[in-house]
């Protein structure tokens, strides 16, 4: 894992992504940090901190597109899977570098804070737990580029898909407050997904018959806990949705709150996210 | 030290490689020989644990590979088709990366002098601060054929070696995986037969996924060569020279191959035995003489297009 950590940080900086991502990322957040703090006179980083969010979308596709797609088309994968090396230490290796880099972009905006420390007391600890979130809520999203990475061989589609699926994640908040909450949209969506996951079933075994058990089995279990009580169902899809829902979990840590749930919450969510991409990764070798 | 039990590989409904079995010796050079597409890559592929067959085993040093693939990777040295390069390292920074994943478990210093000594067989030494990227065709395979020699592996799995070299480098790189085969047990795949010829002692021959013959080099080529051929120059004219042929005992064949040079007619000759003197003396008796006489050996490229057309009948 240790030589593939090193390679990977070695690249981003023996080629130009790596001083394109610092670029954008400190580029952004120098503007910011002089609009807000300097020419708006306030001392309030963690704010300018939850403004810069956003930066995300566009400096994470940059730093994850080639982690894993490069590596197929070059065919440099093969060197790599046929090295006595475990495919979860290859992963790993290659999202703690692009979370090392991303660290590094972050330590240096540490200098605005400090450099704002000079001339009038700050709130320390807060300015402190919104660094801890917002570093928490970028590797979970450079889990989400590494996992898109992995399912494709060019780096621009890479970099597109996980431009949307961060823009779709950034959306999903106001996207909660206008789908329906009732008990038969909740009815409907479960059904849906039950569906979905039959199709699923059906396309990975080509058999006609789990497919129809899933709906079968679905179904029923949609009968029988609506006929208990409906209204579980209420406003199911928003609670669906606010799983995904990153950004969310950033807001205790943007008012200077640092609660343990969020910090979890991000862990689990990048955690799953390599465990996932691993386990494409080892699809790959059977089909 | 390799064997292949009945592996299979199917992607969806197309199948790559069906039912191979085969088993490698204890320092033996196996030739692997193919057209485009017959399944060689995918068979090395399956060896070297980069990908998993439909069905089937494969084990290396009694080792297999679903069982314990780190134990069986450390032991196989792989030159793909395409040389796994990092273009953006140097030779040496790449090459250093390759004995970190190997986990050869050199100290700094031995680890140099033994990354020098294959750099030396090589010959790369020139290259070593040179980007991957600005390496010509040539010294890019040198370099994955050095990093497929790193921790001195006991089995080495080379996927067509010489693509890409100049005549030249052709000649070292043989005699280089002639040399290795003193101490590892090779596979090599190739479409270009006489290397195959030139370095292997036992050749598979493999089209359509499926093995077609697997021998060593010469009963190859004697269980097929059950006539000697020969083509033959002869100053005369055609009806004249063929009617004196087929006085002679033993010709089977005799058939007129059109005129390379003025007055003369070229002639194809198949005999069951060495007819060379009695057509001599048979020609100087009717007075026309021989200008030259070629034996056709069968060739591997013979075998080959025999072995391959006869899978499919007549093509």
């Amino acid at each position: 894992m240790l030589a593939v950590y090193r390679r990977e940080i070695k690249s981003y900086f023996n080629t130009p992504i790596g001083y394109i991502f610092m670029g954008a990322f400190l580029g952004v957040s120098g503007v910011f940090f002089a609009l807000f703090n300097l020419f708006g006179q306030s001392p309030d980083f963690k704010g300018t901190l939850s403004n810069i969010t956003f930066i995300f979308l566009l400096t994470v596709p940059i730093l994850t597109m080639r982690l894993l797609s490069e590596e197929r088309n070059k065919k440099t994968d093969q060197l790599l899977l046929t090295s006595p090396l475990s495919l979860s230490g290859i992963v790993l290796g290659k999202y703690f570098a692009a979370v090392t880099v991303f660290l590094i972009s972050l330590l240096v905006t540490a200098l605005y804070p400090l450099a704002m420390s000079m001339y009038g007391p700050l709130a320390g600890w807060e300015i402190f737990g919104s660094y801890v979130g917002f570093f928490l809520m970028g590797s979970s999203l450079i889990a989400v580029g590494l996992f898109i990475s992995s399912l494709t061989e060019n780096q621009l589609i890479a970099a597109i898909i996980t431009f949307v699926v961060l823009l779709l994640t950034y959306l999903l908040d106001g996207l909660m407050q206008i789908v329906p909450t009732g008990n038969a949209a909740g009815i409907i969506f479960v059904a849906l997904c039950v569906l979905a996951l039959a199709g699923l079933f059906y396309s990975a075994t080509r058999n006609i018959y789990i497919g129809l058990l899933i709906v079968l089995l679905g179904g029923g279990a949609i009968g029988i806990t609506a006929g208990i009580d409906a209204s579980m169902y209420n406003g199911l899809i928003v609670k669906v949705l606010s799983w995904f829902s990153l950004l969310s979990r950033y807001n205790d840590f943007s008012v200077g709150i640092l609660r343990l749930s969020p910090i979890v919450y991000y862990l689990t969510f990048s955690a799953a996210l390599v465990f996932l991409t691993v386990r494409t990764q080892e699809r790959r070798r059977w089909s | 030290m390799i064997t292949v039990k009945n592996v299979t590989k199917r992607y969806g409904q197309h199948v790559a490689v069906d039912d191979i079995s085969f088993t490698v010796k204890k320092g033996e050079i196996l030739g692997f020989l193919g057209p485009n597409g017959a399944g060689k890559s995918t068979t090395m592929n399956i060896i070297t644990g980069y990908i998993s067959a439909t069905d089937g085993q494969v084990l290396v040093d009694d080792i297999d590979i679903m069982d314990d693939p780190i134990a069986v990777k450390k032991k196989i040295g792989y030159l793909p088709e395409f040389p796994p390069l990092y273009v953006d390292m140097t030779v040496q920074e790449y090459l250093d990366f390759v004995y970190d994943i190997k986990k050869t478990g050199f100290a700094k210093d031995k680890r140099q002098e033994d990354l020098d000594r294959i750099l030396e067989l090589t010959r790369i030494q020139d290259m070593k601060g040179r980007l991957i990227k600005n390496l010509s065709k040539g010294y890019k395979q040198r370099v994955g054929l050095a990093q497929a020699l790193i921790g001195d592996p006991q089995v080495l799995i080379l996927d067509e070696p010489t693509v890409g070299l100049d005549p030249k480098q052709i000649i070292e790189i043989r005699s280089l995986i002639k040399r290795l085969g003193r101490e590892h047990t090779i596979i090599l795949s190739s479409h270009i037969l006489p290397e195959v010829s030139a370095i292997c002692e036992r050749v598979i021959i493999i089209n359509e996924g499926r093995i077609v013959a697997s021998d060593t080099m010469d009963n190859l080529s004697r269980g097929l060569d059950d006539k000697s051929r020969m083509i033959l120059r002869v100053a005369g004219s055609e009806s004249g020279v063929l009617k004196a042929i087929k006085t002679v005992d033993g010709v089977k064949f005799a058939e007129a191959q059109g005129v390379k040079e003025p007055d003369t007619v070229d002639i194809l000759v198949e005999a069951g035995m060495d007819i060379r003197r009695p057509l001599f003396h048979a020609l100087a008796r009717a007075q026309y003489p021989i200008l030259m006489m070629r034996p056709l050996d069968m060739s591997l490229e013979d075998i080959f297009l025999r072995v391959t057309a006869g899978e499919k009948g007549v093509q």
